[in-house]
């Protein structure tokens, strides 16, 4: 027993800390743990290397390589490449875009619908947004924010179909409708521009909510309430103060919310009829057959992400001028 | 003036609400009727179309396809997705910014073209349609969702932690496995489940990247371009059910341990 007290005075803090966790200290004194750890730790610069070379070579491969290959083919004049043959580049799969007026009218209308539906739901959110962050208690406010994301976490197909009933010629709000008297035959909501709108808003609404209630709860309310003790208005109150401070919420909200809905196929699909082709109809339309129209379909693929960035950059840029107009 | 300002609000909130829920409500009592014709009036109920769905092979395949589908990819998805988070959230290196793009790129390409992209590459790459290339589609197009959640909470990491663990001896490696690792367990948590929903409620990239074996959102998109039926209803109401509960679960588990954590 003495000698082991001696022992014990003598115990580093590793040493203490090894005893204390077996399994750890054993491992940390494994041979092959030394040299591995010897191997990574050998110098910052070589462990910052390791660290980063797998997610480097994992976002080049795996995040851009697709875009990468997908511009590729598109200039490509047929795919897959025949064997022997070399690969032949041409952009006449652009030029079949811009030649043919056919494919014009689904890809414009994919954007006016986009924006329009865009401007739908920030009309439709901001206020609900504005009502949580603004009249509602903190405690009630995460409740109630809660309510709202429990249809989100289901999925695009189940909302669709949800949609489906609701707007259908027997659904509720044809029979709403009529139990109030005012239509005597059910309104066709179903297939038209309409039906769609209501089902990408849907689908698409808590993308623009959560991005305008972060930005209005950051808003602090002496800012609204210093305004309205020197006279201003709920109208000049809200032009000047609250919505030049949420400009940055309300334009990521957008940026999002155009971004996702001129990429749904499947609601279009369901929602929508012959009138509302929308453009990624038209790129699927290419790629349900064998590979020879590939090339073409991931040139309009290509068209249509380049015009949808195109667009939310001078939008992100507008925002930015507006914001520091104003502020 | 104030409270009638505050009455339209909540007005527009609550008609907000209703908007959201009648027509999943609406789905789900159609669910129980008894007639293939989906409409009102309803004149008597049923579970028929419930036990129907529960002998259709078809059915229970692809609801457990679905699920392996999302567990696979969610595995993958949650690795990367914290590597990645650990090197960006620790020192600013030359050509971050670069980096964050190319991370954020899968979650803000629009659906369908991301699918395609992900289509031609898995062909290139000689990864066939089917189960292998949609888990992977899934697993790259979740991860940017892992490391901003993971980036979010590392921020928060106290730095006096891994310094008093690397003063009492502890070298790098093992301060991250013993320090950074279970101060993430809850955001890497909360992100599995996230990721599960996402893989198990995604349709575009199963559509474009699936052989003939369907995941669950790809059949009912199926059965609907078939016609409607009262047993998609039944489905799609306990597909809604599962999400809705594993959703609100793991909302709860992370707001109390964040709240945990603030004390």
């Amino acid at each position: 027993m003495p000698e082991y007290k001696v022992g014990l005075e003598n115990i580093t803090t590793k040493d203490a800390y090894l005893n204390s966790r077996p399994i750890w200290g054993r491992i940390i004194n494994f041979y092959f743990y030394k040299i591995f750890l010897n191997f990574i730790t050998f110098s910052p610069r070589r462990q910052f290397l390791i660290l980063a070379a797998f997610p480097i070579v994992w976002l080049l491969t795996q995040h851009l390589g697709p875009m990468l290959q997908m511009l590729r083919v598109s200039l490509l004049e047929a795919y897959p490449v025949a064997e022997g043959t070399p690969h032949s580049f041409t952009i006449d799969n652009y030029i079949r875009f811009f030649g043919d007026y056919i494919f014009w009218m689904p890809f414009f209308r994919t954007l006016i619908f986009a924006t329009i539906f865009t401007v739908c739901t920030l009309v439709l959110t901001y206020p609900v947004a504005y009502y949580l962050a603004r009249h509602v208690s903190r405690k009630n406010q995460m409740l109630m924010l809660l309510i709202l994301l429990i249809p989100f976490w289901v999925g695009e197909i189940v909302r669709t179909y949800a949609i489906m009933i609701f707007l259908g010629n027997t659904g509720a709000v044809n029979l709403v409708l009529k139990w109030f008297g005012l239509i005597e035959r059910p309104i066709p909501f179903m297939y038209t521009g309409f039906s769609m709108g209501v089902g990408i808003v849907y689908l698409t609404a808590l993308y623009m909510l959560l991005p305008l209630y972060s930005a209005l709860e950051k808003l602090p309310k002496s800012y609204t309430e210093v305004a309205a003790d020197l006279g201003a208005g709920a109208w000049v109150r809200f032009r000047k103060i609250t919505l030049p401070l949420t400009l940055e919420g309300i334009s990521s909200g957008c940026i999002l919310v155009f971004l996702i809905s001129t990429g749904f196929y499947a609601t279009p699909v369901l929602l929508g009829g012959p009138s509302t082709t929308v453009f990624a109809e038209t790129i699927a339309g290419f790629f349900h057959y064998a590979g020879d129209e590939w090339p073409t379909g991931a040139a309009f693929a290509v068209i249509m992400f380049l015009t949808a960035l195109i667009i939310t950059f001078l939008f992100y840029r507008l925002m930015k001028v507006l914001r520091k107009g104003d502020t | 003036m104030v409270s009638r300002n505050r009455i339209i609000l909540s007005c527009t909130y609550w008609a907000f609400v209703l908007y959201i829920f009648i027509p999943l409500i609406l789905m789900i009592v159609m669910g129980f009727k008894d007639s293939k014709f989906i409409g009102f009036p309803i004149k008597s109920w049923t579970f028929d179309w419930y036990i129907s769905i529960f002998s259709d092979y078809e059915i229970i395949y692809s609801f457990g396809y679905s699920i392996l589908i999302a567990i696979f990819s969610t595995l993958i998805s949650v690795i990367i997705g914290t590597w990645i988070a650990v090197l960006l959230e620790g020192r600013k290196f030359w050509g971050w910014s670069p980096v964050f793009g190319l991370m954020i790129l899968p979650a803000l390409v629009p659906g369908i073209i991301s699918a395609i992209a992900f289509r031609i590459y898995a062909r290139w790459l000689g990864i066939e349609p089917g189960m292998g290339a949609i888990i992977w589609a899934h697993a790259v197009h979740n991860v940017p969702f892992v490391t901003i959640v993971v980036m979010a909470r590392l921020s928060t990491l106290p730095k006096s932690q891994i310094e008093a663990a690397r003063d009492l001896g502890a070298d790098p490696l093992l301060t991250f496995i013993r320090i950074t690792l279970p101060y993430l367990i809850p955001a890497i948590l909360g992100a599995s489940i996230f990721c599960l929903l996402l893989s198990f409620d995604d349709f575009v990239r199963s559509f474009f990247l699936g052989d003939y074996n369907a995941t669950l959102p790809v059949l009912i998109f199926a059965m609907l371009r078939s016609g409607m039926s009262p047993e998609i209803n039944a489905i799609a109401t306990i597909a809604l059910i599962l999400t809705a509960a594993i959703g609100i679960w793991a909302e709860r588990f992370t707001r109390k341990t964040n709240k945990d954590n603030k004390i």
